[in-house]
């Protein structure tokens, strides 16, 4: 795990989709159900825009964890989940190569109303960069 | 709250920064003034301002004033989220007579104080904002493409929604196809008798509308038709109808069949098993479903005496006669005990879950009326018949819905109000009470008395459910509620809208609602739909790939990636003398999904307004903050 994270205050990014994961969030915030505030959640069309060179410039600004919320197999852009699913296959040959901790780059599939999902997933990215940090990797 | 900042550099851009207080929404647990405090002093931030609500006309008009006199040229507003009001800043921008997409969105209500409370909320606040301001200073204005639109709407669903919209589309000039996947026209409230509180006949109003709809030479209506298919996009869709009962409808005749609705004369417009249509605006109508009570709810399926209202109401249609005593399927009835909220305001751990683990948390809104309209008639057309009604609220909202509750009181209903965790049994009476059913009932309005209530009749005032429209939802990416009902944009600012481009949501499709607000909504839609589409055309966002050619080597990675044929190709121009190859975007057909750019080997591709700089840029921002941006 080597030079894991550099995170200054273990911030995770959040890629959400504007027609799927990003009305989630707002689904969560409409339910007042709470959750870490180091998660910051950008609104994409597609994460399908993003380069591999992006993730892993994220994580050398400072970034402790991504997760790119998409649409999945509900993907308005036929063809952009699969490619998608194609890049970060390839970041996680590299994060590997780099001895970036894998688990800080998460895909998930997040819906409008997929409330607990979104829940889970920012906060077990939260538990393990705490837990990261914690080890002595920040 | 106003603090101006003098810019050096006159080319530089001058962000504007509007922080909502949302009431107290966003102001109880972010700082809004600490937050202005911290980015009014970021780099190229030329004044920040505070206000109590950013969306009223006062905090819009000082964007505008801002804009106006040039203290301004970007603006960033955190406010709620940008499904709310992105496109009310946007407009306010376009008023003030500037580019309206030099504008950036940022969520502090939903995302961060309906999430995150005391000084987290604020330091997140800060710096999403931050990160908002980073971008704006790279945004550039952009012109909206302008596609034609066709003038011609669908209309999904032939029940009253349905026809309303329809028959308001094409009174505006506009062509309309109806498509009901029944034989019939009325939907729902064809299976109705009287309507209450008003007392006029169901049939009546089915008619007129129906008859409206049929007559008229712009309205082609496709029954026993289904959508199966939809491409394209706001103005432009392509439908793929298809008729499920090729033969049912040729050489009907006019057939007037109470309760199933109206079977038009003739046939179908679909002359074919599948029929193409090409439409600029689809309305969707499809309504609702009765709910259907699982066996043995309050004897439901157990006893053949036990009812839903619907029942009810279509065998007092069928069976109409005079006597002291209501008759059912030739059955003198003595007592009729009448239960209300069945299949609605379900609570957990109180009410069984569906086969699929579901329940219906919210009030149907309908049914408590229609249960006293029956309950009143009963005891004014057959005296002889005691009637009660089980209920945990009456809940009569409308108008003059109210006075049918005391006139049902009047004239002897008797009311019982049980609790939701103390719910009337249903059993057989003992054969020596001379009655088939007895309801055990512990009545609050008594003290808590338990009472067995005879009858000789139970009738379930059941709730309403959304048609099972999976297959649209799919096919069209509509959002569907938790309650499973389709799901508008914003219920007051666009309440008729969903959030794809062109397509609207009229009726019980959308909520459970009664036949007057039926009607509000499918007019709404039908002036909506009419008002896009009398334009010939529509705007669409600017948001598609721009190529570079100054970078672009004409490697053709983008053209390979792109996920929609023909937006992106590869072109012979003229630069510096020379034939060359580079990439050319199509906007029209761009997706704007991004693919292209991640693949460009020399970054000469972009998608305007969400470039990759930009994305940079933001993520720069979060991981300093606004009091590190401050100090660049």
């Amino acid at each position: 795990m080597g030079p894991a994270i550099q995170a200054k205050e273990n911030k995770i990014l959040v890629l959400a989709t504007e027609s799927c994961a990003y009305p989630g969030a707002d689904s969560v915030g409409q339910a007042h159900s709470s959750y870490p505030a180091n998660v910051y959640i950008l609104r994409v069309k597609a994460p399908v825009l993003f380069p591999e060179r992006f993730y892993l410039d994220c994580f050398a600004k400072g970034i402790a964890g991504i997760i790119v919320m998409s649409c999945g197999e509900e993907c308005p852009y036929d063809g952009a989940y699969h490619a998608l699913a194609r890049r970060l296959d390839r970041v996680y040959q590299t994060m590997k190569a780099q001895e970036i901790d894998i688990r800080r780059l998460r895909l998930t599939a997040i819906c409008t109303v997929c409330n607990r999902a979104f829940l889970n997933e920012v906060n077990q990215m939260n538990e393990l960069v705490q837990t990261l940090i914690s080890a002595g990797h920040a | 709250m106003t603090q101006d900042k003098k810019n050096d550099n006159a080319t530089a851009p001058r962000i504007g920064v509007y922080i909502c207080h949302c009431g107290g929404n966003i102001s109880d647990h972010v700082d809004v003034d600490a937050v202005r405090r911290q980015i009014e002093r970021m780099p190229g931030v030329a004044v920040a301002r505070t206000n109590m609500f950013m969306c009223s006309d006062p905090g819009q008009a000082a964007i505008a004033e801002d804009l106006q006199n040039g203290t301004v040229d970007r603006v960033v507003v955190a406010s709620c989220a940008p499904s709310l009001h992105e496109a009310t800043f946007r407009n306010a921008i376009r008023r003030a007579g500037a580019n309206p997409y030099i504008y950036e969105h940022v969520n502090i209500r939903e995302q961060v104080s309906w999430v995150h409370h005391g000084e987290t909320a604020t330091a997140k606040a800060a710096d999403l904002v931050a990160a908002a301001a980073a971008k704006a200073g790279l945004l550039k204005p952009l012109t909206p493409i302008r596609v034609p639109a066709t003038r011609h709407a669908t209309v999904i669903g032939g029940g009253v929604a349905g026809l309303s919209a329809a028959r308001d589309l094409a009174a505006r000039g506009i062509p309309v196809a109806l498509v009901e996947k029944s034989s019939y026209l009325g939907g729902q409230l064809a299976r109705l008798d009287r309507i209450a509180p008003t007392g006029e006949r169901a049939t009546d109003l089915v008619r007129e509308l129906a008859g409206a709809v049929l007559e008229h030479p712009d309205i082609a209506v496709y029954t026993d038709t289904q959508v199966v298919g939809c491409d394209g996009y706001i103005g432009n869709f392509k439908l793929t109808l298809r008729r499920q009962a090729a033969d049912a409808l040729i050489g009907a005749q006019a057939d007037d069949i109470p309760p199933a609705g109206i079977r038009p004369t003739g046939p179908s417009a679909a002359e074919r098993q599948e029929t193409a249509l090409e439409t600029g605006a689809i309305i969707l109508a499809t309504g609702f479903r009765s709910y259907q009570p699982r066996r043995g709810e309050y004897g439901f399926g157990e006893y053949a005496p036990v009812l839903t209202l619907p029942a009810l109401i279509e065998k007092m249609a069928r069976q109409a006669h005079q006597g002291p005593l209501l008759q059912i399927d030739g059955r003198p009835i003595r007592s009729v005990a009448m239960i209300h909220c069945v299949g609605s305001r379900q609570i957990p751990g109180i009410h069984t879950e569906d086969e699929e683990g579901r329940l219906n948390e919210y009030c149907s809104r309908t049914c408590c009326t229609a249960t006293l309209n029956a309950a009143d008639r009963i005891r004014r057309e057959h005296p002889g018949t005691r009637v009660y009604e089980l209920y945990r609220d009456i809940r009569t909202y409308g108008r003059g819905q109210e006075d049918l509750y005391e006139q049902a009181a009047r004239n002897g209903v008797v009311f019982l109000r049980f609790e939701p965790d103390q719910e009337p049994r249903v059993t057989a009476a003992d054969p020596d009470d001379g009655f088939a059913l007895k309801i055990q009932v512990t009545d609050t309005l008594t003290f808590g008395e338990t009472l067995d209530v005879p009858a000789d009749l139970v009738v379930l005032a059941t709730g309403m459910e959304p048609n099972d429209v999976s297959d649209l939802v799919e096919m069209m990416k509509l959002p569907v509620g938790t309650d499973r009902f389709l799901l508008e944009v914003h219920p007051k600012l666009r309440p008729v809208e969903m959030p794809v481009g062109g397509i609207f949501v009229a009726g019980t499709c959308q909520a459970p609602f009664d036949v007057g607000e039926t009607c509000n909504a499918a007019g709404a839609a039908a002036v909506k739909a009419a008002a896009m589409l009398t334009e010939g055309h529509v705007e669409l966002d600017p948001f598609v790939a721009e190529v570079d050619t100054a970078r672009c080597q004409g490697n053709g990675a983008c053209v390979e990636a792109c996920l929609n044929p023909g937006a992106l190709n590869l072109v012979e121009m003229q630069i510096d003398g020379q034939t060359v190859q580079r990439a050319r975007v199509t906007p029209a057909l761009c997706l704007g999904c991004g693919a292209c750019v991640a693949v460009c080997p020399t970054n000469a591709i972009d998608v305007c307004g969400m470039t990759l700089r930009q994305y940079e840029a933001m993520v720069d921002a979060i991981v300093a903050g606004p009091a590190a941006a401050e100090t660049v």
